[in-house]
């Protein structure tokens, strides 16, 4: 098709293309982190039927609190499961309107439990400071994830070696204007971000466009803020 | 005395487990949760078969089975992971990787590939050349 016949301009494109990295990248996350619970079900299954056969060739009882020790890690471990499909279901479910008004607190922990791996895979620690006031967009929900997803990612990862040790404290406030949504990233206290890593490609920059929000740099580089760039109204 | 395995994988519950599962087939097993000690425990006491997880905070399993091949190469290494990815899989392979399996692992094939890489282990020609031999407890020394 040439360029003239392209129904989807540059700037769609690029949003599309980082969606589905962005899709792909929680959805490698999230079933890695299942395989681990099924794998820790399996092994308590496991244990459980090695018990049996143990107690059958020696005519000895299994120990009934160690049963029930192990009965109790598979129940654990099947709720964890079901909260992770829970999630993840939300996750999915968020491409089904096209615009609605969007709870970001709410967004913020999705994806923060969505990409928990990740973080910690980076040595990162997630503090969400509730909003003071109720903080909401009118938006793609997906794109929204997206791009909170995305002010994470530059948080934690784009400035540190992940073999580090060190442990990054990373910190989401919500702004006090209920008229005027921002949601404010910080790392640990002498952390500085460069001005060039924020939002910089034009595949964040489609993303920004797309939720209409701004990036705002905190003093002495200790951060950043997403915020509307005009007054939502739920 | 069973074999020596030291298994390293940061999900705690799991790798306490099937350490326990090992265990019950008669091998020696020792589980630590993350690269760096599983490195510090390969310097003190190597063990015969190292089972590993890929993805871990700080060193991941594939830097851990590179540097181990480098100064142990007679201990073989089994990865064990939740990640899905063929090129993790071939890089694994590739690195010297005696087998890959994915998570969950069923018991049965896990305490065979155990069990063949030791052998393999014991047939290899490269012990004459002195890279590492068994000592009376079963261990290898580099």
């Amino acid at each position: 098709m040439s360029p003239n016949n392209d129904p989807c301009p540059e700037t769609d494109r690029l949003a599309d293309m980082a969606d589905v990295k962005f899709f792909g990248a929680l959805a490698a996350a999230m079933t890695h982190d299942m395989k681990n619970v099924l794998a820790i079900i399996n092994e308590n299954a496991g244990l459980l039927g090695d018990l049996s056969v143990k107690a059958q060739k020696k005519a000895t009882p299994i120990d009934p609190l160690k049963a029930s020790t192990i009965s109790e890690k598979i129940r654990k471990n099947v709720t964890r499961a079901d909260t992770m499909m829970k999630r993840f279901n939300r996750f999915s479910h968020s491409m089904d309107h096209a615009e609605e008004f969007v709870d970001m607190e709410e967004t913020v922990m999705l994806v923060a439990s969505l990409s928990e791996r990740i973080i910690r895979r980076h040595g990162g620690t997630l503090t969400v400071i509730p909003p003071p006031v109720p903080c909401r967009i009118h938006a793609r929900r997906f794109v929204v994830l997206h791009l909170i997803f995305r002010a994470l990612d530059i948080l934690c990862c784009n400035h540190a070696d992940p073999a580090s040790d060190i442990q990054k404290q990373m910190t989401v406030r919500f702004g006090s204007e209920l008229t005027r949504p921002e949601i404010c990233f910080t790392r640990d206290p002498g952390f500085m971000i460069k001005r060039d890593v924020l939002f910089d490609s034009p595949k964040d920059r489609a993303l920004l466009a797309h939720v209409k929000m701004k990036v705002k740099m905190m003093d002495a580089g200790a951060g950043f803020c997403l915020c509307t760039a005009r007054p939502e109204h739920g | 005395m069973g074999l020596k395995i030291l298994l390293v994988d940061d999900e705690q519950e799991f790798v306490e487990t099937l350490s326990e599962r090992l265990q019950m087939r008669d091998m020696d097993t020792h589980a630590v949760f993350d690269g760096k000690t599983a490195l510090a425990q390969v310097q003190s006491h190597p063990p015969q078969v190292l089972i590993i997880d890929l993805k871990m905070p700080g060193m991941d399993g594939i830097q851990v089975l590179q540097q181990v091949k480098q100064t142990h190469p007679f201990i073989q290494v089994i990865v064990l992971t939740g990640h899905g990815s063929e090129k993790d899989r071939k890089t694994c392979m590739d690195l010297g990787a005696y087998a890959y399996f994915q998570k969950p692992v069923d018991i049965d094939q896990l305490n065979t590939a155990i069990r063949q890489s030791h052998e393999k282990t014991l047939t290899d020609p490269r012990d004459s050349m002195g890279f590492g031999r068994p000592v009376d407890k079963g261990f290898y020394q580099p």
